[in-house]
C-alpha cells in the first residue's frame, strides 16, 4: 500500500497588530470579537458543518491556532475542523489559552443564528466578515442549492488561499518616520461589576434612513454622527458622576480605521490603525455641532496615507529592533503585558466601532435578517461598542461587565432629542 | 411595545426594559412569548483557572522542603534547623501562593494573613532560640507593618480617588515606621542610638509631602505629567 503522503500543515508569522493581543491577555479577559448572521430559517448544524470544513482549507489564516514559538507566538492551520456549539449563555465566553492552542476561533449556533467568535489575532472586522460571509454562501449553497455569485465579498472557496490574503500589510506600508505615541488619558467608566464574568448586550436598532438624514443634518458621516452621540452621551455620564467641571477628564473615542481603503491590500489579516479624537469638558459645555466638528477634523487630518504609514512605521520599528526580536517570547510577554497594563487603554473611554453597510449579493440577502457585531469588554475598562447596517437597520451593540445601564441610557437621551426612533434588545431579561 | 419609564422603542423579546429595568407591560396586549435573543440563566461551562500553576508552586514549595528535611535527619540525626526553613516556606507560599488558589483574592484578607503566618514564623524562631524580643521588637514592628499595608491596600481598593493623598500618607507613615524600629532596636537590643532612621524618615517625609501637594495642587500635577511622560 501507498504510503500517505501528508502535506505539512501551513503556518503564519503573526501580523504587526495582532502580536499584542496574546501577551495582553488576563485570567479573564482575552481580546475576542463576535459576528454573528441571524437568517429566516433555523441552522442545519450537518449542512453548516460540511460548509465549515471548505471554508476552513479556504482561510487558513482565520481558521488557525495560536501556537507559541522561542520568540514569537504564530498561526498554524488547523488539522481538523473545530466542533459547531450550541449557544447556552452571553456571548463572548472567556477564551482560554488552552481553547487558543487547539482553534483560536469559534462557530456557534443559536437557532437561526450563527456566530463566529474571533481572537484578534487572527483577524480584524472586515476579514471577519470575509469568513462569515463566505460560510454563509457555503451554507446557502449546500442547504438550497442555490448558486452565489463571486462579488460583495464572496470568493470561490474551492480554490487555494491567495498569498495577497495572508500577507503582513503593516510591513508592507509602514512609513520612513515613525509617528509620536504622546497622547492624553481619558476617562475611564466605572461600575459595580457582574459576578462570574457575565457580559450584558444591549442592541440598539435605528432605521438606517433616519440615522443618515440626522447625520447629514449635521454634515457628518454615519461613523462621526455616532461618535458624536457617544461623546455627549460619556459626556452627560461624566457631568452626573464629577459635577464639579475642573476635576472631569477628557472624553476619547477609539476609532478603528479600515487600512485597506487607504492602501491597496487584500489582505484578511489584521489592517487596522485607530483614530482617537476627544474632547475635553473642562473647557465647557460642548454642543453635538462642535462634537461632530471635533470627530470630523481630526479623522480628516488623521486618516491620510502619509499619517497612517507614519503610526504604522512606530509599531514595526518596534517589532524589527534586532535586540527586541532575539528577546525570548517569556519575556518579551511580560514586557508587553506590562506596558499594556500601564498605557494600553487609558487613552480612551471606549472602542467604537463601525464595519459600514454590510453587503451580500441579492441571492444571499433575502434568506438573511440581520447582521451583528459585537466587540468584547475592554481589560481595564467595562463597556466597548460595535456597530454595522444591514439592510433598512443599523445595529449598535453595546456589551458591558457592570450592572448598571448608565451610558446605554445617556446614549439613548441624546437619540431620542434628535428625534430617532429606537428600538432596544438585550441579553438579559431576569434580574 | 415601549417602556412607559424612559420610553425607548423594545422588542418582542424583551420582557423587562434593557436601560431602565421597568418590567415590560400593556393591560391591552397578550404577549406572545418570543425566543429570547441569547439562552439566559447558564453560566460558561469552563472558566479558566490556575490549578495547574497552583499545583505547580505547591511541588515548587515542597520540594525544599522535603529536601531540607531529609538532610537535617541525615547529618545531625535529629530534626534541628529545618523548622526555620518550613517556616520561611510556609511564610513565602501564604503570601505569594495561597492568594492564587481562590478566583478574585481579596488583598484585604490576604495581606493580614501573610504578616499573620510572618508573625508565627518569628513566635516560633523566638520560642525555639529562647530569645526575648518577640514582644518588645518583633510583635510591634511587623505588627504595624501589617497595618499600614492593609490600610494602604484597603484604600487603593476602596477608593477611587485621592490615589496621591494615599501614597503621600503611605510614605510618611513608612517614614515615622523607620523611626519606631530604630527606637525598639535601642530598647529591646540594648543598641545605642544612632539617628540612621532620621535618613529614611526625612526622604519619605518629603515623598510623602510631595505627593500630597501634587494631590492638591492640578497645576503641578499637569507639570509633572508633561515632564515625566513615557
Amino acid at each position: 500500500m501507498a504510503k500517505k503522503v501528508l502535506k505539512p500543515l501551513r503556518w503564519l508569522r503573526l501580523d504587526n497588530a495582532a502580536k499584542i493581543y496574546p501577551a495582553a491577555r488576563r485570567r479573564n479577559w482575552s481580546n475576542v470579537f463576535r459576528q454573528s448572521v441571524t437568517l429566516f430559517d433555523d441552522i442545519d448544524t450537518e449542512v453548516l458543518k460540511s460548509s465549515l470544513e471548505i471554508v476552513v482549507r479556504r482561510f487558513p489564516s482565520i481558521a488557525a491556532r495560536l501556537r507559541k514559538g522561542v520568540f514569537w507566538y504564530y498561526l498554524q492551520e488547523l488539522e481538523t475542523v473545530p466542533e459547531i456549539r450550541e449557544e447556552y449563555s452571553y456571548p463572548l465566553v472567556y477564551m482560554s489559552k488552552e481553547e487558543m492552542r487547539k482553534c483560536a476561533f469559534r462557530v456557534i449556533v443559536y437557532h437561526n443564528r450563527i456566530a463566529v467568535e474571533f481572537f484578534h489575532s487572527l483577524t480584524d472586522g472586515t476579514g471577519g466578515l470575509v469568513f462569515l460571509k463566505n460560510l454563509v454562501a457555503e451554507y446557502f449553497e449546500q442547504k438550497y442549492g442555490i448558486e452565489i455569485p463571486y462579488e460583495n465579498g464572496i470568493v470561490d472557496r474551492k480554490e487555494s488561499p491567495r498569498d495577497e490574503e495572508l500577507e503582513d500589510c503593516f510591513l508592507k506600508n509602514a512609513g520612513a518616520v515613525p509617528a509620536s505615541r504622546k497622547d492624553t488619558n481619558a476617562w475611564h467608566m466605572y461600575g459595580e461589576e457582574e459576578n462570574n464574568g457575565i457580559l450584558n448586550l444591549t442592541c440598539f436598532r435605528i432605521p438606517v434612513k433616519n440615522a443618515l438624514e440626522l447625520a447629514h443634518k449635521y454634515n457628518a458621516t454615519l461613523t462621526v454622527f455616532m461618535s458624536a452621540v457617544m461623546m455627549q452621551a460619556i459626556a452627560n455620564l461624566q457631568k452626573e458622576k464629577i459635577p464639579d467641571i475642573k476635576h472631569r477628564k477628557r472624553i476619547k473615542l477609539l476609532i478603528p480605521v479600515n487600512l485597506r481603503q487607504l492602501f491597496p491590500s487584500n489582505t484578511l489579516r489584521n489592517f487596522a490603525m485607530y483614530t482617537v479624537p476627544g474632547i475635553d469638558p473642562r473647557l465647557g459645555e460642548y454642543s453635538l455641532d462642535e462634537i461632530c466638528a471635533v470627530i470630523r477634523h481630526k479623522m480628516g487630518a488623521e486618516i491620510t496615507a502619509k499619517h497612517m504609514s507614519s503610526v504604522i512605521a512606530t509599531n514595526v520599528n518596534d517589532e524589527e529592533n534586532p535586540f527586541l526580536r532575539l528577546v525570548p517570547l517569556p519575556i518579551k510577554n511580560a514586557v508587553m503585558k506590562a506596558v499594556f497594563d500601564s498605557v494600553g487603554e487609558k487613552k480612551s473611554c471606549l472602542t467604537l466601532s463601525n464595519l459600514g453597510k454590510v453587503k451580500v449579493p441579492d441571492e444571499m440577502a433575502g434568506y438573511i435578517k440581520r447582521f451583528d457585531f459585537i466587540l468584547g469588554v475592554q481589560a481595564d475598562a467595562p463597556y466597548n461598542c460595535g456597530m454595522l447596517s444591514f439592510g433598512e437597520t443599523v445595529y449598535i451593540n453595546f456589551i458591558r461587565n457592570i450592572k448598571e445601564a448608565e451610558l446605554e441610557r445617556h446614549f439613548f437621551s441624546v437619540l431620542r432629542q434628535l428625534g430617532l426612533s429606537v428600538t432596544v434588545e438585550s441579553n438579559r431579561d431576569e434580574r | 411595545m415601549y417602556c412607559i419609564k424612559c420610553g425607548v422603542g423594545l422588542a418582542d423579546t424583551e420582557k423587562k426594559c434593557p436601560l431602565c429595568g421597568t418590567t415590560v407591560f400593556h393591560p391591552d396586549f397578550d404577549r406572545v412569548n418570543e425566543r429570547p435573543l441569547y439562552p439566559e440563566g447558564k453560566l460558561p461551562k469552563h472558566i479558566s483557572n490556575s490549578k495547574v500553576v497552583c499545583g505547580a508552586l505547591v511541588i515548587i514549595f515542597l520540594l525544599p522542603l522535603v529536601i531540607c528535611f531529609f538532610a537535617d535527619l541525615l547529618y545531625n540525626g535529629v530534626v534541628n534547623w529545618f523548622g526555620f526553613v518550613a517556616g520561611a516556606l510556609v511564610v513565602g507560599y501564604t503570601a505569594l501562593a495561597l492568594p492564587l488558589w481562590f478566583k478574585s483574592p481579596n488583598p484585604i484578607i490576604f495581606v493580614p494573613c501573610s504578616f499573620a503566618a510572618a508573625v508565627a514564623y518569628l513566635l516560633y524562631i523566638n520560642c525555639v532560640t529562647g530569645g526575648k524580643w518577640f514582644l518588645s521588637f518583633a510583635l510591634p514592628v511587623t505588627g504595624t507593618l501589617c497595618l499600614i499595608v492593609t490600610a494602604l491596600v484597603t484604600l487603593l481598593r476602596c477608593l477611587r480617588r485621592g490615589k496621591l493623598y494615599i501614597y503621600g500618607g503611605a510614605s510618611i507613615a513608612l517614614g515615622l515606621f523607620s523611626m519606631m524600629v530604630e527606637l525598639l532596636l535601642c530598647t529591646s537590643f540594648g543598641f545605642s542610638f544612632l539617628g540612621w532612621s532620621v535618613y529614611p524618615l526625612v526622604a519619605l517625609l518629603l515623598l510623602g509631602c510631595l505627593l500630597i501637594y501634587l494631590a492638591i495642587n492640578a497645576t503641578a500635577r499637569e507639570i509633572m505629567k508633561r515632564k515625566l511622560f513615557f
